[in-house]
C-alpha cells in the first residue's frame, strides 16, 4: 500500500473512531442538555406564572374553585394551582405521570409552593417528556449529519494534502533511484521542496551516489594501472622463454617444460588482456561511430571458429537477414561480442549439437539470437554469469571473463542482452539493437 | 640490417636484441629518448623499435623528432598501452607498425620480415617449396600449373612456417599466430596438427612434402636448403 494511502486511511480511521465515540455518547449528552434546558424553562415559566398571579390576584384564577388547571390542546404543557394545607415545603423537580383529560402522560414537573395572604398554594408546571425527547432526537440527527459531511471533507483534504506533501518522495525515487545507469551523472540539481526530511534524504542519496562513483573510479583506475604494470614483466618473461626455446642444444625435456611455462604465461596474459579490455571499455576509450553489417561479421566470426564447431560436429545454422546495418557501434568490440557468444555456444555445446543464429524485428528493435543445444545455465545463475571470474560449476574451462566482456561491450554500445536458458536445455542469448542502432 | 631498440626496460631490450641478433640483425640499444636521439643523429637505421612509455620524453614526441630526419627508416611502436587511439595516433605520426605488449618475439620478427618483403618488393616473389611454388602476395600454392586450394588458416600456417624457415615452431607459437589473442590454450595447439595433416593430404596428391617436418614433442618446421 502506498504511504499516502496509509496516512489518509489512518487519519480517516482515527476521525471515525472519535466520531463513533461521540455519536455513541450523543443521546446521553442530548438528554442531559434537553433536560437541563427543560428545567431552566420550567423555572422561567414559574416566574411568569407567579408574576401573573401577583398582577391579576389569585382569585382571578380560582374563580371560587379550590383548584385551577390549564393545558394546551396537545397537552404538551399543563399548569395546576391548588390550595395547600400541609406546612411542608414541596419545592422540587420530578418526572411523573399525570392524568389529563383521561390521558396518562409522562411529564417533567416543577412543583412549588407559594403563600399569598397567609394562604399557601401548590403550583405544578409540567412539560411532556416525549416532546422533550423528540427535540433531542432531531438535534442528534442534525448533529450526526453535519459531522458526516465534516468527516468527508476532512478525509478529502487529508488525501490531497498528504499526496502533495509526499510528492518529493516520488520524485526522489523517480529521478534518483529508478532507471539509473551506472556510473551516475556527477551533479544533479537538488530537489525543490520545503520539507526538510526530503531535502535531507535527497542530499544523502546524492552523496551516496558520489561515493559509489568515486569507488568505481578507483576500481577502474586500479584495474587499468595494474594491467599496464603487469604487461611489462609478462613481456620480459615471455621474451626470455622464447629466446631460450630457440637454442637447438636444449634437451627435449626442458623444451617441454618451457612450453608449459609459456602456456601458463599465455593464460596470465589473456586474463590481463581481458581486464585491460574491460577497463578500456569502462573508460570509454572506444569510439561508437562504426557501421557494421550484421551478417558478414557473423560469417567472419563463424569462419574463425569453424574448426572448433567441426571438431564437435556441430550443425551451424545461420539464418540472418541480408544487409542489416548496425550504426553507432564499434567494429572491434562488436566482433569480440559475437565471437565470445558464438565461442561459448560451441564450447558448451554437446557433440553433434546445433547452433542457430537467427534474427527478427520486434517493436522496432532488431533482435539477433544465438541459440545452442549445450549444457544450459540454471535459472539462479542467470544474474551471475556476467560477473567477473564467476562461472557455473558445470563450466570448467575459461576464466570467467568471457561473458563479463560480453556484458561490458553490450552495455557500452547500449545493446540489451537477454538470456533464456535452463540447465540441460541449451541457452539462447538475444542481442537487442534499439531503433537508435538502426538509424544512421 | 641495423636496428635501434628504444626500450627503457633493460631486460626486455636485452631479450629483443638477443632474438634479433640470432636473425642476423645488427642491434643498438637506447633506454631514454635522449639516448635514442643521440643514436639516430650519428647512425642510420633500417628499423627503430620504439617504446612509447619512456622515462624522459613522450614516445610520440620522439617518433615525430626521428621522422623529421629519417623518412626511410621503418619505425615499429612497442607499447604496453594498446589503446586504439594510441595506435591510430602513432600510425598517423608516421609509425609503420604497432605491437602491443606483451608481444611474442616471433611475431615481432614476422612483422619485420613482412615489412622487409614489402620494402624490397619481395612479396611478389614466388618461393619454391620442394615441387611446389608459393605466391605469397596472391596467397596461392601451385604444383606445376595446378592450383591447390588451401583454406585461409592452412595458407597462413604454411606461410608463417615459411617466413621462419629452418626454425622449429611450437604448436602454441603457431596457434598464437593463427588465432591471436583468441587462441584457446590446449585446444588450438592440438588443432595445428589437424591443419598440418590437411595440408599434407592436399599436397601429397601431387608430390611429397618431406620439407614440412614434424619436430617430435615440439611442433613443425619447413626445411629449405636455400
Amino acid at each position: 500500500m502506498r504511504l499516502y494511502t496509509k496516512l489518509t486511511l489512518f487519519a480517516v480511521a482515527t476521525t471515525i473512531v472519535v466520531l463513533g465515540l461521540f455519536v455513541w455518547q450523543l443521546p446521553f449528552l442530548m438528554q442531559k442538555i434537553a433536560s437541563g434546558n427543560t428545567n431552566k424553562n420550567l423555572a422561567q415559566q414559574r416566574e411568569k406564572v407567579l408574576n401573573a398571579i401577583r398582577e391579576n390576584g389569585i382569585g382571578y384564577y380560582f374563580q371560587g374553585d379550590s383548584a385551577y388547571g390549564s393545558y394546551s390542546m396537545l397537552k404538551d404543557e399543563y399548569i395546576s394551582l391548588e390550595s395547600y394545607y400541609s406546612g411542608a415545603d414541596l419545592t422540587r423537580l420530578q418526572t411523573a405521570e399525570r392524568i389529563i383529560d383521561g390521558d396518562t402522560i409522562n411529564y417533567r414537573i416543577l412543583i412549588d409552593t407559594f403563600t399569598i395572604q397567609a394562604h399557601t398554594y401548590l403550583l405544578e408546571i409540567g412539560k411532556k417528556i416525549t416532546s422533550i425527547q423528540e427535540e433531542s432526537v432531531a438535534l442528534q440527527r442534525a448533529t450526526i449529519g453535519v459531522l458526516i459531511v465534516l468527516t468527508l471533507i476532512m478525509a478529502l483534504v487529508q488525501l490531497f494534502y498528504t499526496r502533495h506533501l509526499l510528492k518529493p518522495l516520488g520524485s526522489i525515487i523517480r529521478n534518483r533511484l529508478i532507471k539509473k545507469t551506472f556510473p551516475f551523472p556527477d551533479s544533479q540539481p537538488p530537489l525543490l521542496t520545503s520539507t526538510y526530511d526530503f531535502r535531507y534524504l535527497d542530499q544523502s542519496i546524492s552523496q551516496l551516489m558520489q561515493q559509489v562513483n568515486h569507488a568505481f573510479e578507483k576500481e577502474k583506475e586500479f584495474t587499468s594501472n595494474a594491467s599496464h604494470e603487469l604487461m611489462t614483466p609478462i613481456s620480459i618473461m615471455q621474451s626470455k622463454i622464447e629466446n631460450m626455446l630457440t637454442d637447438p642444444e636444449l634437451p627435449a625435456g626442458v623444451v617441454l617444460k618451457l612450453e608449459d611455462t609459456m602456456r601458463i604465461m599465455k593464460r596470465l596474459k589473456k586474463i590481463v588482456n581481458a581486464l585491460l579490455l574491460i577497463s578500456r571499455i569502462e573508460n570509454e576509450q572506444y569510439n561508437r561511430n562504426d557501421t557494421v553489417i550484421a551478417k558478414p561479421m557473423i560469417r567472419e566470426v563463424l569462419e574463425e571458429l569453424q574448426h572448433r564447431a567441426d571438431e564437435k560436429t556441430l550443425v551451424v545454422e545461420e539464418r540472418l537477414t541480408d544487409g542489416v546495418q548496425l550504426h553507432h557501434v564499434n567494429r572491434d568490440l562488436l566482433f569480440q561480442l559475437f565471437y565470445n557468444l558464438i565461442h561459448n555456444a560451441i564450447r558448451y555445446n554437446r557433440p553433434n549439437g546445433r547452433i542457430t543464429l537467427s534474427d527478427r524485428y520486434v517493436n522496432g528493435e532488431y533482435v539477433l539470437c544465438i541459440e545452442d543445444t549445450g549444457i544450459g545455465i540454471e535459472e539462479p545463475q542467470h544474474e551471475r554469469i556476467f560477473d567477473r571470474f564467476k562461472k557455473s560449476t558445470a563450466q570448467r574451462e575459461g576464466f570467467g571473463l568471457g561473458l563479463s566482456i560480453v556484458k561490458s561491450i553490450a552495455d557500452y554500445q547500449r545493446i540489451r542482452i537477454s538470456l533464456n536458458s535452463d540447465a540441460g536445455r541449451g541457452s539462447q542469448f538475444e542481442l537487442h539493437f534499439s531503433a537508435a542502432h538502426l538509424a544512421p | 640490417m641495423r636496428v635501434l631498440i628504444v626500450e627503457d626496460e633493460h631486460s626486455l631490450a636485452t631479450e629483443i636484441e638477443a632474438a634479433l641478433q640470432k636473425s642476423h640483425f645488427l642491434c643498438d640499444r637506447a633506454h631514454t629518448a635522449k639516448e635514442a636521439l643521440d643514436r639516430t643523429d650519428t647512425g642510420s637505421y633500417d628499423f627503430i623499435l620504439l617504446d612509447i612509455g619512456l622515462p624522459d620524453k613522450d614516445g610520440f614526441w620522439l617518433l615525430q623528432e626521428i621522422r623529421k630526419d629519417h623518412t626511410e627508416t621503418v619505425i615499429i611502436m612497442l607499447t604496453a598501452r594498446g589503446e586504439v587511439e594510441d595506435r591510430i595516433r602513432g600510425l598517423d605520426m608516421g609509425a609503420d607498425d604497432y605491437l602491443a605488449k606483451p608481444f611474442s618475439l616471433l611475431e615481432l620478427q614476422s612483422r619485420m620480415q613482412a615489412i622487409i618483403r614489402r620494402k624490397f618488393k619481395l612479396h611478389d616473389q614466388q618461393l619454391k617449396l620442394g615441387a611446389f611454388t608459393i605466391h605469397v602476395k596472391n596467397r596461392t600454392i601451385h604444383y606445376e600449373d595446378i592450383e591447390i586450394s588451401l583454406s585461409r588458416k592452412e595458407f597462413d600456417l604454411l606461410n608463417y612456417l615459411l617466413l621462419h624457415k629452418n626454425r622449429p615452431l611450437s604448436r602454441m607459437q603457431l596457434s598464437d599466430h593463427l588465432w591471436g589473442d583468441n587462441a584457446d590454450d590446449e585446444y588450438d595447439s592440438n588443432y595445428i596438427d589437424v591443419h598440418i595433416k590437411n595440408i599434407r593430404k592436399k599436397l601429397n596428391v601431387y608430390a611429397d612434402t618431406e620439407w614440412l617436418e614434424t619436430i617430435r614433442g615440439i611442433g613443425y618446421k619447413i626445411r629449405t636448403d636455400a
